[in-house]
């Protein structure tokens, strides 16, 4: 028998299965929760630290990714609060700075709030969000992809070289947020730029309170509500 | 040697030891830790050894090789007990006249003194050198009283004899609370309180715990587990036996950095050595504890001494933290309940079981109690591990025990606890080695590294330097601190070049707090750091960098510009034939002058000048 806690998050009273993450909880009830690193059924490493969450709790209050941390009976969650909007905000900053040439990160940027990029663009292909590795080790069974090197080295690559061990599933590159380039197509060298072109759109679903974003932006890039129909 | 079967005898077998050293009217300590063996301790050792075998004195002198003394910068260091007399630097060449007339003859031989750079007095005795006198060696003094590879030392000064005290009739709990109140915090770094950890690790449900003991010590310039672990492997062990009898342990782990041969080494021997004598393996000294201990050898980055990490790479999977919203107490290792604690943590278990709780919180602060070992370096007379009561003032560390500035320029700042410390400036040196003291004024107890800088240091320049070692050892997993900690590089080597605009310090700060409140592991947290203690007290740096374009301690390369003072030029040439790029001009016997254009800012004629006519600016 699956058993259940109840917990708040943003206020509402949300229950879920023991063992399952906040994110999770929140998505079910329709709390959109910014998220690039998790994807339903692989397992969760809390690499992009866009999911974070304030934890409340003893007049205290934590900051944690929501992907990796477990419901449990009680706890008080804040999706939204004013400090997790800006750090995440900061985040997604980052991220849009290092690899303007994703739809999906260009659209991220939006969702939480980035009006502004205050560091010159890099042009990355990767941001080692590390969803491929994990598919491929995880549901594809392959142990073909794995991160190498550390810090500004890290990158993904063979395992030891051995290119034999790919299945050719495919699903690294359908589900890389950088195989999707910005409605514009790719931006030249020197000319990278926030596009904040869907920030209309964003306005409309702004107002309607603890909604996910029921939008097109993500189009290509499933949040994972979708993924779950 | 048959394992002992029994608590009773343990005391038995010191006796034993004890007695058969009667004979030894003398005992000779030659330091043999890793800092010794570089400066040739080992051929001391035997130069001495034939000298004491040829002088016919081998019955009466007993040599110890010891671990490190912490005073490596004097190395090799012999001291002659009982008297205490302690020579450094000694050659080979010395020991015949050592034999011969401070054994034999009780005469000090005065060329191999230790000097005072304070007072330039030479001192006999080792307790009263300035650099020993003021430390409390609670800790370190264990290293002089064995040799790391005798466990018969360790049982003749009184080892194991805790282990003996907690099997006769502690129950677990009870060790615990002894634990919790002593008040220890762990030693490395995050100063959590020990008792709570082991509190949290017993109640863990589960059958099969381990407990770990983490040896990787990362931090660059410190070497105090590496001294204590190589010097008093035994010691460090009867902690972990103690800590897995407390918290019901089956198997314990030693992470020792591979860059520690030495220490991997010894770990491994008394670890045999400990088995022998059955205190390690099935029924510990007859009782119906059993547990052992393995030697593991660490991955070798930084990150590795991270728990979960280091746990991590114990599973034989890649060293990279994971997310600890459970904690290792309860899913650690193969996700068992895990305690794992610091080597010098451990040390310190033994001595507070034996001499009690009260004993150990007698010494320190409200808040941090006992000894704290810290490695001293940088720009003070003298270097090396030094162990103070916590709360001890670091103005008493930097200047009574290092002795103060060693060339001249007056003391500026310190840095302290490791690569993720903070600096603070001498206005601060009241503060105590406390671990809530520190945290408070934006650096941190950590490890224990103490950077002593001058006044010819640049501070913007010491934090591009520990965030380019951070971002060079952060594992890359986490977007904050992978890419954040990079962008607070470039920023402030912005600042270092001349490119730096000011907005850019808002975005600094903005950044440093995502970085800190958002990153995945200990790593991330901490590593904004350098920049924001540098910002806060030394602002002013910060901001001739940015506005004038100016770096006022002249260390920025791209700030600064090289001139000939044509008063004090006395045009020798030196310079000229100094500089590698043909930058100076001018004529034998006249002022000379340096071609803005092709000087490489190197420095070389600054150092050659002879005259101090060369000036930065
Ligand atoms: C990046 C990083 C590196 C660390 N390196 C070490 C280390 O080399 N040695 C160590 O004892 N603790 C290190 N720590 C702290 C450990 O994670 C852990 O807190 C400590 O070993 C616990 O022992 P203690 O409670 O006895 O201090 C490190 C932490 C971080 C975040
Ligand atoms: S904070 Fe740095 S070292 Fe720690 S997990 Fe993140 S990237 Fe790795
Ligand atoms: S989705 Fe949680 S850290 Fe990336």
């Amino acid at each position: 028998m699956v058993q259940y806690v109840t917990l708040r998050i943003d206020g509402s009273i949300v229950k879920a299965a023991k063992g399952s993450s906040v994110l999770d909880a929140a998505i079910q009830y329709g709390i959109c929760i910014p998220h690039l690193c998790h994807m339903p059924l692989l397992e969760d490493i809390g690499a992009c630290r866009l999911c974070i969450v304030e934890q409340v709790g003893n007049g205290k209050s934590k900051i944690t990714t929501s992907c990796t941390l477990r419901v449990q009976e009680g706890m008080v969650i804040q999706a939204h609060s004013e400090k997790v909007r800006r750090l995440r905000r900061n985040i997604a900053e980052l991220l849009v700075a290092q690899a303007p040439n994703s739809r999906a990160i260009q659209d991220m940027a939006v969702r939480c709030g980035v009006k502004e990029v205050r560091y010159p663009f890099r042009n990355a292909d990767c941001v080692l969000c590390g969803r491929c590795v994990r598919y491929c080790r995880g549901l594809a069974g392959a142990q073909s992809l794995g991160f190498v090197g550390r810090g500004k080295d890290r990158h993904v690559a063979h395992a030891l070289e051995l290119r034999d061990l790919c299945k050719h599933c495919g699903f690294c590159t359908a589900n890389c947020p950088m195989s999707i380039t910005p409605c514009a197509g790719p931006m030249a060298k020197g000319e990278e730029h926030l596009c904040g072109g869907c920030e209309a759109q964003l306005q409309i679903t702004q107002g309607m309170e603890d909604q996910c974003v029921w939008c097109e932006l993500g189009k290509g890039f499933d949040c994972s509500r979708h993924l779950g129909q | 040697m048959p394992r002992l079967q029994e608590l009773n005898a343990l005391e038995t077998e010191r006796r034993r030891i004890v007695d058969s050293r009667q004979a030894y009217t003398t005992t000779v300590l030659i330091c043999s830790g890793t800092g010794c063996q570089a400066s040739r301790s080992p051929a001391v050792i035997e130069a001495f050894k034939n000298q004491l075998q040829s002088q016919r004195l081998n019955e009466k002198v007993l040599v110890r090789t010891t671990g490190c003394h912490g005073f490596c910068e004097q190395g090799p260091i012999m001291v002659l007990e009982p008297e205490g007399v302690l020579y450094c630097r000694v050659a080979p060449e010395d020991c015949r006249e050592i034999v011969s007339r401070t054994i034999k003859k009780g005469e000090v031989l005065e060329r191999l003194l230790y000097t005072d750079p304070a007072s330039g007095q030479r001192i006999p005795k080792e307790k009263d050198i300035p650099f020993y006198r003021d430390q409390d060696r609670s800790l370190l003094s264990g290293n002089r009283a064995v040799d790391p590879r005798s466990l018969e030392d360790y049982i003749a000064a009184g080892g194991y004899t805790a282990l003996t005290r907690v099997l006769a009739g502690m129950a677990p709990q009870a060790v615990v609370e002894e634990v919790t109140a002593s008040g220890l915090r762990g030693r490395g770094g995050g100063g959590f309180p020990t008792g709570r950890k082991w509190q949290e690790c017993r109640e863990a449900p589960g059958e099969e715990k381990y407990v770990v003991c983490n040896a990787d010590e990362g931090d660059p310039g410190a070497y105090m587990d590496r001294c204590v672990l190589e010097g008093n492997p035994h010691r460090v062990l009867e902690g972990m036996i103690i800590g897995a009898f407390a918290v019901g342990a089956v198997r314990g782990y030693i992470y020792v950095r591979k860059e520690y041969p030495l220490a991997v080494q010894h770990a491994k021997l008394a670890v045999q050595q400990a088995r022998e004598y059955g205190f390690l393996g099935e029924n510990i000294l007859g009782s119906s504890f059993s547990f052992d201990v393995e030697v593991a050898r660490g991955g070798g980055a930084f990150v590795c001494g991270e728990s979960t990490a280091l746990m991590a790479s114990l599973e034989g999977r890649v060293g990279e933290p994971r997310p600890k919203d459970i904690h290792t107490v309860q899913e650690g290792l193969w996700n068992k309940p895990t305690l794992l604690n610091n080597v010098e943590t451990w040390a310190n278990i033994p001595g507070i079981i034996t001499n009690g709780a009260a004993w150990f919180s007698a010494k320190g602060t409200a808040g941090s109690k006992g000894t704290k070992i810290l490695a001293l370096t940088g720009q003070v007379k003298n270097t090396g591990l030094v162990e103070v009561p916590m709360g001890t003032p670091l103005r008493k560390v930097i200047f009574d025990i290092g002795g103060g500035a060693n060339n001249g320029k007056p003391i500026k700042a310190v840095q302290t606890g490791g690569p993720s410390g903070g600096c603070l400036p001498v206005g601060q040196f009241d503060l105590p080695v406390d671990f809530d003291a520190l945290a408070e004024a934006g650096s941190m107890v950590g490890s224990g590294g103490m950077v002593v800088m001058d006044a010819g240091t640049c501070m913007v320049d010491v934090a591009k330097y520990f965030l380019n070692f951070l971002q060079d050892e952060s594992c890359g997993k986490c977007v904050p601190c992978r890419i954040g900690v990079d962008r607070l590089l470039e920023i402030v080597t912005d600042f270092t070049e001349g490119k730096g605009r000011l907005e850019q310090l808002d975005l600094l700060e903005d950044l440093a707090e995502t970085i800190t409140e958002t990153s995945l592991c200990g790593l991330g947290k901490t590593a904004p750091n350098p920049v924001l203690s540098t910002l806060r007290y030394f602002r002013e740096e910060y901001l001739a960098h940015i506005l004038e374009k100016r770096c006022p301690a002249g260390v920025c390369k791209a700030l600064i510009q090289y001139a000939v003072d044509q008063e004090k030029c006395t045009g020798c040439g030196d310079c000229q034939r100094a500089c590698p790029h043909g930058a100076i001009k001018g004529r034998k016997e006249e002022p000379r002058l340096i071609d803005s254009a092709k000087c490489q800012k190197c420095g070389l004629c600054f150092s050659e000048c002879t005259f101090n006519a060369i000036t930065v600016a």
